[in-house]
């Protein structure tokens, strides 16, 4: 196609959407009383994305929806976000990790059995992280024993997104402690209704239940739920990871930008519109959200010309992390003590206005998906080659 | 990238390899002439290149990359109000003489328009840009004070007891304001790029300095607290840059969103470079190692064009509205 016929077809795809989201958008998200509600909504607008084929725009052409081109996906994001619609969390995992990993490494009889329920609703969590392994996650302890047909796990893990909702399970084990942390790495397909298996919702920092914890206690697990081979699971959790970052941080990105309404109108309530002070904050913030979408739109300007480079998706995820911090702590100094006042929570927005509430959510964005420590590592090291702290350190010589 | 930003960048890194390569500023003000800089903005039909900002991004970028010496950014920037005004007696000559190198001058202070004008003894006209006219005045006869500055890359001077009756009336009222709005933006959009472009060649710098050192046996750029502060300013920089390329290329003319991305450039490169004097331990604090003609031009770049005060504030006023 020509670049003209090209932004032709997207400016067609934004109309088109535009029209369907006036009418099916959902307008009371914000009012879900409790998470379970909150997750009901969601389950309903996951459903009448599919139905509409904006649900899986980077699943190939086969599937209803897919086989768009970033640059549709990013409009398709961009009206989504404009749209004020809720964001797509309880399938998140489900679309694109599980998808990922299944694409890459599944065998074609694990994608015909759950491709195709991803679009019927079946969701999926994560297990990877647990209590001693998060920045490092090839330090997993959750050990699996073959026997016979079956894998035997036992173990704990954490940290898993709405793991309490979930069916199944992208599931990290260790097979051997031979050789390499990395080499002794298996990857299960678990369902969570297996026996043995049970889960503990983790009451955040806010009051709001988006991780739990997952207990392992001798699951089995059918050996036909191995993703690749024994040991080879660190390879298939790369396909889970790199799944996806630019268009969920250009989404995100441009809500907060959007949210900036939020802040304005506080600055009015609170009669401060000539402070110079406050404007100059106010100003500076906004100008730092411009520069972080405008950093998002570049990314993924970056990879649509395959010109992406190691370290810039962490340089995408530490900046919009940190610009979130200062956008709700701004927010909450200029409501002062009303910012004090416990109100209900809005589930699923990071930029809900319920000022503390979002500087203590914003913390999943500096410490979860790579903590910002771990962004910066990944900078120094990959991208600018500053030299990899020495190996081999030892507990008993810390003491 | 276009492949005119490639290629002038490319040319550029051949004139101008590092921050040493333009010390001379006669020579370099002369090289600039010869790239055709100072028309690069200029339409086709006024005998210019006729490049965009995108373009002219590249430009600026190599300028404070390179740390070039003198008043390319005012020069620049009257240039593009001689080319953009309405035609007047010898107008072209001038325009002709300027975009070959013959300096008009400028002031890089928005409160001001006989002050902080760089390379003013050169030059031998001022354009004076007050609300509602906008004129050339000849700088024949008149005072000039260089005020030194910690800065030494680039000569402002103060300018008083000029002729104002020779004064050349370039335009008045409307269009006069439109003028120098557009001459403003210039001047942000050059100081961003100056700021950038020095920020990233500083912080290549530091890097490759932490590199080298060694305490403790072993290369002080192991230390996680020092890669942490590097990841953060190339986190910052990589930032800043997708918002002067998005701005650049937006061909914007809302001098407020150029004066707020001109302010947050200045506050990247200004947090670099006082991080670099840190990074080069005693080193950095002294005139041996070029870190101290980085900061001090970061410091100067963030007061000139109108100071992040002014702009974020006026930012917040717009974000406001």
């Amino acid at each position: 196609m020509t670049s003209r016929g090209m932004e032709h077809a997207l400016d067609r795809l934004r109309a088109d959407l535009r029209e369907w989201l006036a009418v099916n958008a959902p307008q009371d998200w914000r009012d879900a009383a409790t998470h379970e509600a909150f997750v009901a909504g969601q389950r309903d607008w996951f459903a009448k994305l599919v139905g509409a084929g904006y649900a899986i725009p980077h699943w190939p052409r086969e599937w209803p929806g897919g086989g768009r081109s970033l640059a549709e996906q990013k409009v398709i994001y961009e009206e989504l976000a404009k749209a004020d619609s809720p964001r797509l969390l309880l399938s998140f995992v489900s679309t694109y990790h599980a998808y990922a990993t299944l694409m890459e490494c599944g065998s074609p009889e694990q994608k015909a059995r759950y491709l195709p329920a991803i679009l019927e609703g079946e969701t999926w969590c994560q297990g990877f992280s647990e209590p001693g392994a998060g920045s490092d996650l090839a330090a997993i302890k959750t050990k699996a024993e073959r026997r016979g047909d079956v894998y035997v796990v036992n173990g704990q893990k954490v940290w898993s997104t709405m793991a309490q909702y979930a069916d199944m399970c992208l599931l990290l084990v260790r097979t051997s402690n031979e050789g390499a942390k990395q080499a002794g790495m298996t990857y299960l397909l678990m369902d969570m209704k297996s026996p043995g298996v049970s889960v503990r919702p983790i009451r955040q920092i806010q009051g709001d239940e988006e991780f739990a914890e997952i207990f392992l206690d001798d699951v089995e697990i059918p050996v036909s739920q191995l993703v690749g081979s024994e040991g080879g699971g660190w390879e298939v959790a790369q396909a889970t990871l790199a799944s996806e970052r630019g268009l969920t941080l250009m989404e995100l990105s441009y809500r907060m930008r959007g949210a900036l309404a939020r802040i304005a109108e506080e600055i009015r309530q609170a009669g401060l519109v000539a402070d110079a002070g406050i404007l100059r904050d106010f100003g500076r913030l906004s100008t730092r959200i411009d520069a972080v979408c405008a950093l998002a739109d570049r990314f993924l300007e970056k990879r649509m010309a395959g010109d992406e480079q190691v370290g810039d998706a962490s340089i995408v995820k530490l900046a919009y992390s940190r610009a979130l911090r200062d956008y709700a702590d701004l927010g909450t100094r200029i409501a002062g003590l009303a910012a004090q006042y416990r109100r209900p929570i809005t589930f699923g927005d990071l930029n809900s206005g319920n000022w503390l509430a979002d500087f203590m959510n914003s913390y999943a964005w500096t410490i979860a998906g790579g903590s910002d420590e771990i962004q910066r590592n990944i900078i120094a090291e990959r991208m600018l080659g500053m030299p990899r702290e020495p190996k081999g350190w030892k507990l008993e010589q810390g003491a | 990238m276009s492949t005119m930003r490639q290629e002038l960048e490319a040319s550029a890194r051949k004139v101008f390899p590092d921050w040493q390569s333009a010390a001379d500023g006669d020579q370099a003000w002369a090289t600039m002439a010869e790239l055709g800089w100072f028309m690069a903005g200029v339409p086709e039909d006024q005998g210019g290149l006729g490049l965009g900002q995108a373009d002219l991004a590249a430009i600026w970028w190599e300028l404070g990359r390179a740390l070039v010496p003198g008043a390319a950014v005012a020069q620049i920037a009257a240039i593009e109000a001689l080319a953009s005004c309405p035609a007047f007696d010898g107008r072209d000559a001038l325009l002709e003489a300027a975009m070959a190198g013959d300096p008009v001058a400028l002031s890089l202070d928005p409160q001001a328009t006989h002050s902080a004008v760089p390379s003013a003894d050169q030059a031998r006209h001022l354009l004076v840009c007050a609300p509602g006219k906008l004129t050339l005045v000849p700088l024949e006869g008149a005072a000039l004070t260089h005020a030194e500055t910690w800065d030494t890359s680039r000569r402002l001077f103060d300018v008083a007891g000029t002729n104002e009756a020779q004064a050349i009336i370039l335009a008045t009222g409307a269009e006069a304001d439109r003028i120098a709005a557009r001459v403003r933006g210039l001047i942000c959009m050059g100081l961003a790029g100056d700021a950038l472009g020095g920020a990233a060649a500083l912080l290549d710098m530091c890097i490759a300095y932490l590199g080298t050192r060694r305490q403790f046996d072993r290369p002080v750029a192991m230390f996680q607290a020092l890669k942490h502060r590097v990841a953060d300013l190339k986190c910052a920089l990589d930032t800043a840059e997708a918002f002067y390329r998005e701005v650049a290329a937006s061909e914007t003319r809302d001098l407020a969103r150029i004066g707020a991305m001109k302010a947050h450039c200045c506050e990247v490169y200004k947090a670099v470079a006082e991080e670099a004097v840190q990074f080069h331990g005693g080193n950095g604090l002294t005139q041996e190692y070029p870190v101290h003609l980085f900061l001090k031009r970061a410091f100067l770049n963030r007061a000139l064009g109108g100071s992040t005060d002014f702009w974020t504030e006026q930012a917040g006023r717009a974000a406001l509205a």
